[in-house]
């Protein structure tokens, strides 16, 4: 009876031990597919964000040839609507003066800036598009209402640029702190391997050390698959 | 019979083969999964680089869009000046406009064209399309036009599924090899259970590294 008790010992703990490293070992592979996983959205986030960054640059460089295309009509023929309107004025004053042949030449670049900025007008979007002509004869064009529709695409381009950043931040971080656990799940490893080599007491000293730093590393990983 | 197996020199020497061949597999998976994750980079790179490429290609066609139509606006508003000095009655703003038709306008003309000559980008309004002329100067360069990143984002994409299971693959092989290890380091009634634990996970990982491979690859058309 005490021999065999003697001849039990050296193996006493040795199965726990070694199911306690066969749960190690799937936990380190669940942690090693997370990290890899991480790793590879971290990369596509990245990507993506530098995708969207060329798209939303651009996008912004068109958009500054358009607004630049569509304000510098709207600025010429503004000018040119005022510029005949005061040869219109200038028209009546020689009228008044007596001055027939003034009348004639003021009268006449009066209808040719006229036809300028009526040509304008037509290729202006500002009154060409309902969306922004002036809601009244007099009025003015909706420039406001202009500015939010141009930069609506850039900005667009601009948030997804800005959720791909975050989410490669997200990945990024949570991949480096998958390493930190299986570093941790390394010390598991090597913890559990010395318990397999040592015997009494000190086997289950390493054990049971093996286990909280499982437990812990088990914990820490879910907690960065839950924040 | 079965201690005598444990404790035979010739198990020693199957396991320390058994373990030479789940190195050597593990080193060629870990090789895969890393050639793998390369043509991964390299299909985003390759895309990110398209894109550049493509985006630098339609700010040039806008940028000359839009100088186009700038000079054809020019040519418009123009045409419009003249036709109000030879509808005035005045016999020097006709003779201004006979001499600005003769000899400014031709040269506006040529400055303003494809819109000034092309019917096809002549509005019902009398304005221009702006939209189409992009499309026809796009269409110039066809093969910039035919440059599609999505596409490289969408094979790196699958790269990198394949990445993640050829990792899991990885894991099992070397968990095989841990197993092995302890094994051949082992000399009691468990080295058998942990050789035969081994050899059952290194089997497993092989076989799904197979099949990842399979899937994978055929998905890609035979393109490893």
């Amino acid at each position: 009876m005490s021999e065999q008790t003697i001849q039990d010992a050296p193996e006493r703990y040795k199965t726990s031990i070694m199911v306690l490293t066969l749960i190690t070992t799937i936990v380190t592979s669940i942690v090693a597919g997370l990290q890899a996983d991480a790793n590879i959205r971290a990369n596509n986030a990245n990507r993506d964000s530098q995708y969207y960054a060329i798209l939303a640059s651009s996008e912004v460089h068109r958009t500054g040839l358009q607004t630049t295309y569509d304000l510098n009509t709207l600025t010429s023929q503004s000018r040119e609507a005022q510029e005949s309107l005061v040869m219109q004025i200038t028209s009546l004053e020689l009228q008044e003066d007596g001055n027939e042949q003034g009348v004639a030449i003021s009268d006449v670049i009066a209808s040719a800036l006229q036809a300028r900025a009526d040509k304008l007008q037509a290729f202006s979007i500002f009154y060409t598009d309902a969306r922004y002509a002036p809601a009244t004869e007099d009025g003015l064009p909706n420039l406001e209402a202009y500015l939010v529709d141009v930069y609506d695409k850039a900005n667009e381009l601009t948030e997804k640029q800005n959720a791909a950043t975050d989410a490669y931040q997200e990945w990024s971080s949570k991949a480096d702190s998958y390493v930190g656990v299986l570093t941790v799940m390394a010390v598991a490893f090597f913890l559990f391997g010395l318990a397999q080599a040592a015997a009494g007491r000190m086997r289950l000293t390493f054990a049971v050390f093996g286990v909280v730093i499982l437990l812990g590393a088990s914990l820490w990983t879910i907690l960065i698959l839950v924040i | 019979m079965l201690k005598r197996l444990i404790e035979s020199p010739r198990l020693d020497i199957f396991i320390a083969i058994v373990i030479a061949l789940v190195s050597v597999t593990t080193a060629l998976a870990a090789w895969r999964a890393s050639a793998v994750s390369s043509a991964a980079g390299d299909a985003a790179r390759l895309g990110l680089i398209d894109a550049v490429k493509k985006q630098a290609a339609e700010n040039e066609d806008w940028r000359k869009t839009y100088e186009q139509a700038s000079h054809a606006q020019t040519y418009a508003v123009t045409l419009a000046e003249l036709e109000s000095f030879e509808a005035s009655n005045n016999s020097i703003a006709e003779a201004q406009a006979k001499n600005l038709r003769q000899y400014l306008l031709p040269n506006l003309q040529l400055l303003a064209e494809p819109f000034s000559t092309d019917e096809k980008y002549l509005k019902p309004d009398g304005t221009y399309d702006l939209d189409q002329r992009f499309a026809d100067l796009k269409a110039e360069a066809p093969d910039l036009a035919a440059l599609d990143p999505l596409a490289s984002f969408e094979l790196a994409d699958q790269y990198g599924n394949e990445q993640r299971w050829l990792t899991v693959g990885v894991v099992l092989l070397a968990i095989s090899l841990f197993w092995l290890a302890i094994s051949e380091l082992s000399a009691k009634r468990s080295r058998l259970i942990m050789l035969m634990i081994g050899l059952g996970i290194y089997l497993f990982g092989v076989a799904w590294f197979i099949v990842v491979e399979i899937i994978f690859v055929s998905m890609r058309g035979g393109v490893l």
